[in-house]
């Protein structure tokens, strides 16, 4: 390979530069379609206390590595929310079980060492960082007991020092941060919620009720000494589009992806799907939208451009959880938890194609799950 | 090149003139506030030529740190403020986000002051005061905010810390008493002496009134000469003046030296201010009781306590595929021996077995249950009914299951229950129709099961402090005895009477904490040598976290603490084995059966009075490492808990499964050993 590269400078050193800058051009897209590109991404297992880092060559996944995580070697301390920093240099991962709190571990991608922790609410879950703020805005789901609202850390990174905790709904899940990194946004899954929250001012800025008023009896409610009501939607998931004023729900109780307008904020659509959509991600370049269906054990995959159901795919195991999407928007990385002594699974989906093309097996209960890079 | 080069040097050469340094400027720098001050910072951002950069926000916060809770300055972000919560040094950080996405931060000290003393108050923890002692000065110092600190004689870490943030002087009006370095005070002349103590100006005084030593002489008094390693001798002192009558109050010290029988070992022992004294190793010890210059000392010989027996592995069910987690063991309703072992971090697997013959564990059923963790397992006293818990579950709903095992070779799952158990359950207890199950490390809840197949809810107790977490819970005659890591054991009624308690109604009515915040586990242990009661209270502790290329290092040790006077629960003894961890125990008649976790099943001599270092003491009995080569983990020992059971100790290991273990009334065989002979 150094051969080669020494070839291809050489060439570039005796060219004239108009010749140089479109040699260049064609080289790099040579280049792309002949190398290989690797895509590397982590999984985190909730009941085996590990994190797998994986790595894609375009046609078959691998396990590189299986990081031992947490601080109890005897008790599963339930690794569930990750994510990586915008450098790539760090990984962020929660464990929702402590005494009683859970934690916010750093580790470097470096060599997946772990750097400095903190400890946030009940049951830290998912995360996702500003890149304006630099700051974890991490839901403390908190799905114990009494259905109480719960809330948003705010985790410096630089310090790994939780600046505040932000109250929200019941059971909040699904923290995602929009494109800008000015807005942070997460469902409360049993009051049925839409919170976004000012990533610089620190307070919620804009509350939605995410309930199908239409569809409700409220006679037969009881909403009397102030009793928390508990969500037909059941929102797990959040995710705003990259390009466009809209957000994506996943009703996982109403079995329904809801569109929100973010300008108007309002629901502008209620999208019927199949069992307990769980997860949502939308490919960077917009085109794509992937929901796990937790109940039936299927990925539903969606073309944004037209708004319609292009593909269900039956994923290798039951209970899919996460999906991680590549930078390229080629690939969608699904993590399956399975039940039992089964170990957890990553499928991974070819987005064009449209076919699962690979899986690798990975601790049990694979549920987190953060796409870091793609390389040469 | 040569355009390329000046290329190079003109972008370099702007891009250095373009560039400056910004940094954030506040009036944060060098500020000093009292506590409870609140303050509005201000701040912005401005480049190195002094002209201002533009923040969307400047965000600020308190960094964590060795000596900070990060909650030391708090935060009114709507009006963007500040408040001093402790006095100290704590950084806050402030992030300025500009227009550009761009992120930079300044950390700046903010210094809080102590709150000024406000009163300090003098006494003598001692009614009289004799030529030739140390005068045990109590100093209780109370601050603007009405915070009072009090410090004795004996806590003198708790008054260096102190003295070394303020301005103290401790002063006598005469010679008739010496102050050193350390501001001990000795009485060294009869008379009147008044001490003055003055904190950062704040002063009080105490007369003191020195008498002549009254005491001519001393008997130290004690019917025992020759102890074991580990006997707790009560030694009482009479003090007689010159005429021989005997004088009353006389504060007498104890103190003791000694010499061990081996010369490679040194003497050690504790001795206690009512003259209690153990020695923990052989030797030939003086112990002394002393007024002034007047003294009494007696020798105690020391033997060794010569309590080891052979400990031998009887039988093994070995479990290879998979993490074992707790047991029980119990009298079937067919009178047979049975057991059940939870499973970790596998498929929610419970293994029944057949144990009536020791040397032949039976693997005889198994139930499955939706769990990748079955972390405890109890079965009820009639033999009739076990409860799993369960962690892990795919629907995260967790929670407890239900099993008829009346008979064993066939059980059955009865009722799943998950009500307020979401959060895992990771251990339970059966007692009287009912269920403690913890829930989600916090508390735990009190379900009725009179009608297994339709469990009821009926209690609920936490401690109720913020931050509260448990770890386990144990039942014993009506009382409920909660391991809540910092906030240590709590006795609560569930039943008993003694707080008037019931399952519907836990009332507490006990508490013992202790520093390192690590307690995991209780068992209540009466004495059948003293008749004294004890909480044996055991810590959990793994130093280094998940090893995962090796053998798990455990630290944490047993604390026995005197519970006798339940008001007054005091800490007398402990049983650490050094570089090892103490997991769960059993104990009966006196004797102590623990899991060591990497140290092995130890068994433990607990007979007599407790107090000291009892590994010190030689009061082991035996040990046996419980790892094995057919193990899921080959020969890696991690035993997890031992149950002493018709005779023989059942234990389990986490990589081995279970096992069952015999103490032989033999002495160990030494003839393998590498002794040295004369």
């Amino acid at each position: 390979m150094k051969k080669f590269y020494f070839f291809l400078s050489t060439i570039q050193y005796c060219l004239p530069i108009k010749c140089k800058i479109i040699f260049s051009f064609f080289l790099l897209l040579t280049i792309n379609g002949l190398v290989a590109q690797n895509y590397y991404l982590y999984v985190a297992s909730e009941s085996d206390d590990t994190v797998s880092l994986l790595k894609f060559d375009g046609n078959k996944i691998n396990e590189e590595k299986r990081i031992d995580v947490g601080f109890y070697p005897t008790e599963i301390e339930g690794p569930h929310g990750i994510t990586v920093g915008p450098n790539g240099k760090f990984w962020y991962l929660t464990l929702a079980h402590g005494n009683p709190y859970g934690k916010i571990i750093k580790y470097s991608t470096k060599d997946n060492t772990a750097i400095d922790q903190t400890t946030l609410g009940l049951f830290p879950a998912s995360m996702q960082i500003s890149k304006i703020t630099g700051f974890i805005y991490c839901v403390n789901f908190n799905l114990h007991g009494d259905m109480k609202p719960s809330s948003v850390s705010v985790i410096d990174t630089e310090t790994m020092t939780e600046i505040t905790k932000i109250k929200t709904g019941s059971m909040p899940h699904g923290s995602r941060i929009s494109k800008d990194g000015l807005k942070q946004y997460s469902v409360a899954m049993m009051s049925g919620e839409l919170f976004e929250i000012d990533a610089l001012s620190l307070n919620v800025s804009r509350k939605l009720d995410l309930e199908n008023h239409s569809l409700m009896d409220h006679s037969k409610m009881d909403m009397s000494n102030n009793k928390m009501k508990h969500s037909s939607v059941k929102p797990t998931w959040v995710i705003p589009h990259p390009n466009k004023p809209l957000a994506y729900v996943a009703g996982n109780g109403s079995n329904e992806i809801i569109e929100i307008n973010l300008n108007k904020w309002e629901i502008t659509k209620r999208i019927k799907i199949e069992k307990n959509p769980y997860n949502v991600e939308i490919s960077p370049n917009g085109n794509f939208m992937v929901a796990t269906l937790k109940g039936n054990g299927k990925t539903a995959i969606w073309d944004l451009s037209t708004g319609n159901l292009i593909k269900l795919i039956k994923n290798s195991t039951s209970v899919p959880h996460g999906v991680a999407i590549s930078s390229d928007s080629k690939y969608a990385f699904v993590s399956v938890e399975g039940k039992g002594g089964e170990p957890g699974i990553v499928d991974v989906i070819d987005l064009n194609k449209l076919l699962l093309i690979d899986k690798v097996e990975v601790g049990k209960q694979a549920g987190g799950i953060a796409f870091w890079k793609k390389e040469i | 090149m040569k355009k390329t080069l000046l290329t190079t040097f003109i972008f370099f050469f702007f891009g250095i003139a373009l560039s400056q340094d910004k940094t954030i400027i506040s009036d944060l720098e060098n500020l000093t506030l009292d506590v409870g001050e609140v303050f509005m910072p201000t701040s912005k951002v401005v480049n190195s030529d002094g002209s201002n950069v533009d923040c969307l926000r400047i965000i600020y916060y308190n960094k964590k740190g060795v000596f900070s809770s990060a909650k030391s300055i708090t935060f009114d972000r709507t009006n963007g403020t500040l408040k001093a919560n402790d006095p100290g040094n704590h950084d806050v950080v402030a992030v300025c986000i500009d227009s550009n996405g761009k992120r930079l931060t300044r950390t700046f000290n903010i210094s809080v002051n102590y709150p000024k003393i406000k009163e300090v108050k003098l006494s003598v923890a001692q009614n009289e005061l004799y030529v030739g002692n140390y005068v045990p000065l109590v100093y209780e110092i109370t601050d603007e905010l009405n915070k009072k600190r009090t410090i004795d004689y004996w806590n003198y870490d708790k008054a260096y810390k102190y003295f070394s943030k303020v301005d103290v002087s401790i002063r006598s009006n005469n010679e008739k008493v010496r102050i050193d370095s350390s501001n001990n005070i000795l009485a060294i002349q009869e008379g009147n002496s008044t001490i003055t103590a003055t904190f950062d100006g704040v002063s009080d005084k105490i007369e003191l009134k020195i008498k002549k030593n009254p005491v001519n002489r001393l008997d130290l008094i004690s019917n025992i000469s020759n102890v074991k390693t580990g006997d707790v001798i009560q030694f009482k002192t009479n003090a007689f003046d010159k005429k021989g009558s005997t004088l009353k109050g006389i504060p007498i010290e104890y103190s003791f030296t000694g010499k061990s029988f081996d010369k490679s070992n040194s003497a050690s022992g504790l001795i206690l201010e009512d003259g209690r004294f153990v020695g923990d190793v052989p030797g030939k010890y003086i112990v002394s009781a002393s007024i002034g210059n007047i003294t009494s000392s007696k020798i105690i010989n020391v033997f060794p306590r010569n309590v080891e027996r052979e400990v031998n592995n009887v039988g093994k069910g070995i479990v290879n595929d998979k993490h074992t987690s707790d047991f029980w063991v119990f009298e079937g309703t067919d009178g047979g021996d049975y057991a059940v072992t939870g499973t970790w971090g596998a498929d929610g697997t419970a293994y029944f077995w057949d144990v009536s013959n020791p040397s032949n564990l039976r693997k005889i059923d198994s139930v499955q249950v939706d769990a990748r963790t079955v972390n405890d397992v109890k079965v009820s006293k009639d033999g009739k009914i076990c409860v799993i818990s369960r962690e892990g579950a795919s629907n995260r709903k967790n929670g407890m299951i239900i099993i008829d095992v009346s008979n064993p070779r066939n059980v059955k799952i009865i009722a799943e229950y998950t009500k307020n158990l979401t959060g895992g359950v990771h251990n339970v207890f059966i007692d009287n129709n009912h269920v403690y199950a913890l829930s989600n490390g916090e508390k735990y809840y009190i379900i009725n099961i009179e009608d297994p197949a339709n469990p009821k809810q009926v209690g609920m107790f936490e401690v109720g402090k913020e931050g509260q977490s448990i770890h386990d819970v144990w039942i014993e005659d009506g009382i409920a005895y909660s391991s809540n890591w910092r906030d240590g054991v709590y006795l609560v009624d569930v039943g008993n009477g003694i707080a008037g308690g019931s399952p519907s109604n836990p009332v507490s009515f006990g508490n013992y904490s202790y520093d390192s915040g690590a307690h995991h586990a209780t068992f209540p242990y009466k004495s059948k040598s003293t008749g004294k009661f004890y909480t044996v209270l055991g810590d959990e502790i793994f130093p280094k976290g998940v090893n995962p290329n090796g053998t798990n290092e455990t630290a944490g040790f047993l604390h026995f603490v005197d519970f006798t006077d339940l008001k007054n629960p005091v800490e007398v003894a402990k049983y650490e084995l050094p570089t090892h961890g103490s997991h769960n125990y059993w104990i009966e008649d006196d004797i102590l059966y623990v899991a060591m976790y990497t140290g092995g099943l130890r068994i433990v001599d607990l007979s007599g009075d407790l107090l000291g270092d009892l590994y010190k003491q030689g009061r082991e009995i035996g040990y046996l490492l419980t790892g094995n080569p057919n193990g899921y983990i080959p020969n890696d020992t991690m035993v997890w808990g031992a149950q002493l059971y018709k005779g023989h100790v059942f234990y389990s290991d986490f990589n081995s499964g279970l096992g069952a273990a015999k103490v032989s009334s033999n002495k160990p065989d030494n003839s393998k050993a590498n002794t040295y002979i004369e």
